[in-house]
């Protein structure tokens, strides 16, 4: 069968299971029925069952659609970890979701009212431990092929350096995401200032808001844009619109450089990822300039146009080598 | 983007730099609508003054090369013009030609020789 008939008649099963398996048992379940219980077991909130099939449908609804959307439109089903996380979050979900309506349901069988509805604890137990195992079984069988060795162990690329000539290589990458970010939270930080202090806002919710979109709006400065260049004796990695932070390395640390595509699936998400000596600078999916030192670490930058930056970095070590 | 200044060009330096940057388009490593690194990093790493890159971006978009856009920076809005980069390429050979102790006369007796 084709994963794409799998996945789709395992988001519709458990659609259907979800509307279908309340109303199948309604004559025997309270009204209201009781949805949610506290720390001892005891229900501490209640919905009409048709708000209970609503939400448990929507959430899934929400989910599912996610998932299919990824695979659609993402371009990570070329690695093995995506695969296998993206197969092991729709059927963990979905047997998660199953899980919980069932426990609900049998919690709330023959109550006289939603009250003395009781949980076990052993519920929540088994419909999390269910969906760990079915999410593992799952990812594991939908992890297909092993990824493709990357390019890094092909040669590294060369330049042809002309004497009397000075050349370097500017690189930039924007993500457009996080300008969107950093604007849409400094729009609300403002709105909330202008809010306290013309009156109708109250200094409660300033306090609350600012520290979060500040904190938003620092990392989506850092991080929005990326400039690395190459030229001299170093490779410096500006952040940030205004390029600071910095980096610098200087290229007598620099073993070699190349070009791979990475995406954020296979470094561990966005931003910076990893620990020094194998660190990755991710801003965005694609092409990649991968740094590898002297010391035996790796450095890997999302960056336009990096095949040109890893050649001039090869060619200006080569020539401080062999002058 | 890979830029490549001749330190011994007599050019005017916003030409040279125009020139840079109009070979880099030339060879492929940008495309139509890709937007170019900001003109403050570009004169950072060749470290010259950041007006002066201005002035080449102004060139090469009065030559329909680039399309600046507000708060969109600068992108490339087509193929490099062929004459351009004919003309530029000429001249690099020119230089080479010098090297090897050629003259203008001799290059173009070189070119009337070819098929």
């Amino acid at each position: 069968m084709k994963p794409r008939v799998i996945a789709v008649g395992w988001v519709l099963l458990v659609g259907v299971l979800l509307l279908l398996s309340p109303f199948a048992v309604r004559d025997r379940l309270p009204d209201p029925m009781a949805t949610h219980w506290g720390g001892s077991g005891l229900p501490d909130s209640a919905a009409s069952l048709t708000g209970h099939v609503l939400t448990s449908v929507l959430i899934w609804a929400v989910t599912g659609g996610i998932l299919v959307a990824v695979a659609a439109y993402g371009r990570g089903r070329i690695m093995r970890m995506y695969r296998a996380c993206w197969w092991g979050v729709l059927f963990g979900m979905g047997v998660l979701l199953l899980g919980v309506n069932a426990s609900t349901l049998a919690a709330n069988l023959d109550v006289p009212d939603w009250r003395s509805a009781l949980l076990p604890g052993w519920h929540i137990a088994a419909a999390l431990g269910s969906a760990v195992v079915a999410g593992a079984v799952c990812g594991y069988l939908g992890r297909g092929e092993p990824d493709e060795p990357s390019s890094g162990s092909q040669a590294p690329p060369r330049l042809r350096l002309e004497p009397g000539r000075r050349t370097v290589w500017i690189g930039h990458v924007t993500n457009p995401w996080l300008v969107v970010a950093g604007l849409g939270s400094l729009a609300v930080t403002i709105a909330a200032v202008m809010l306290t202090v013309t009156g109708p806002g109250s200094g409660a919710v300033l306090t609350s808001l600012l520290p979060v979109s500040v904190i938003v709006l620092v990392v989506s400065l850092a991080t929005m844009s990326l400039t690395v260049r190459v030229g001299g004796e170093r490779v410096v990695i500006g952040f940030g619109p205004l390029g600071w932070p910095r980096r610098r390395i200087p290229l007598l640390k620099i073993d070699s450089a190349w070009s791979e595509p990475l995406h954020p699936g296979q470094v561990g998400g966005w931003g910076f990822r990893g620990v020094p000596g194998s660190a990755t600078i991710m801003l965005r999916g694609g092409e990649c300039l991968v740094v590898r030192y002297r010391s035996g670490g790796r450095l890997a930058i999302s960056v336009d146009d990096a095949e040109h930056g890893a050649s001039l970095i090869n060619a200006l070590i080569a020539e401080r080598v062999n002058p | 983007m890979l830029l490549t200044l001749d330190l011994n060009d007599a050019r005017p330096l916003h030409e040279q730099v125009a020139g840079a940057i109009r070979r880099a388009i030339g060879e492929g490593s940008y495309r139509p609508g890709d937007r170019l690194p900001p003109a403050r990093d570009l004169a950072g790493a060749l470290g010259i003054n950041p007006n002066t890159v201005l002035r080449a971006l102004r060139d090469l978009r009065d030559e329909g090369l680039l399309e600046f856009r507000r708060g969109r920076g600068v992108s490339v809005a087509g193929r490099a013009d062929g004459r351009a980069l004919l003309v530029q390429r000429t001249r690099e050979l020119l230089d080479e030609a010098r090297r090897y102790g050629y003259g203008r006369d001799d290059l173009i007796s070189i070119l009337e020789e070819l098929p």
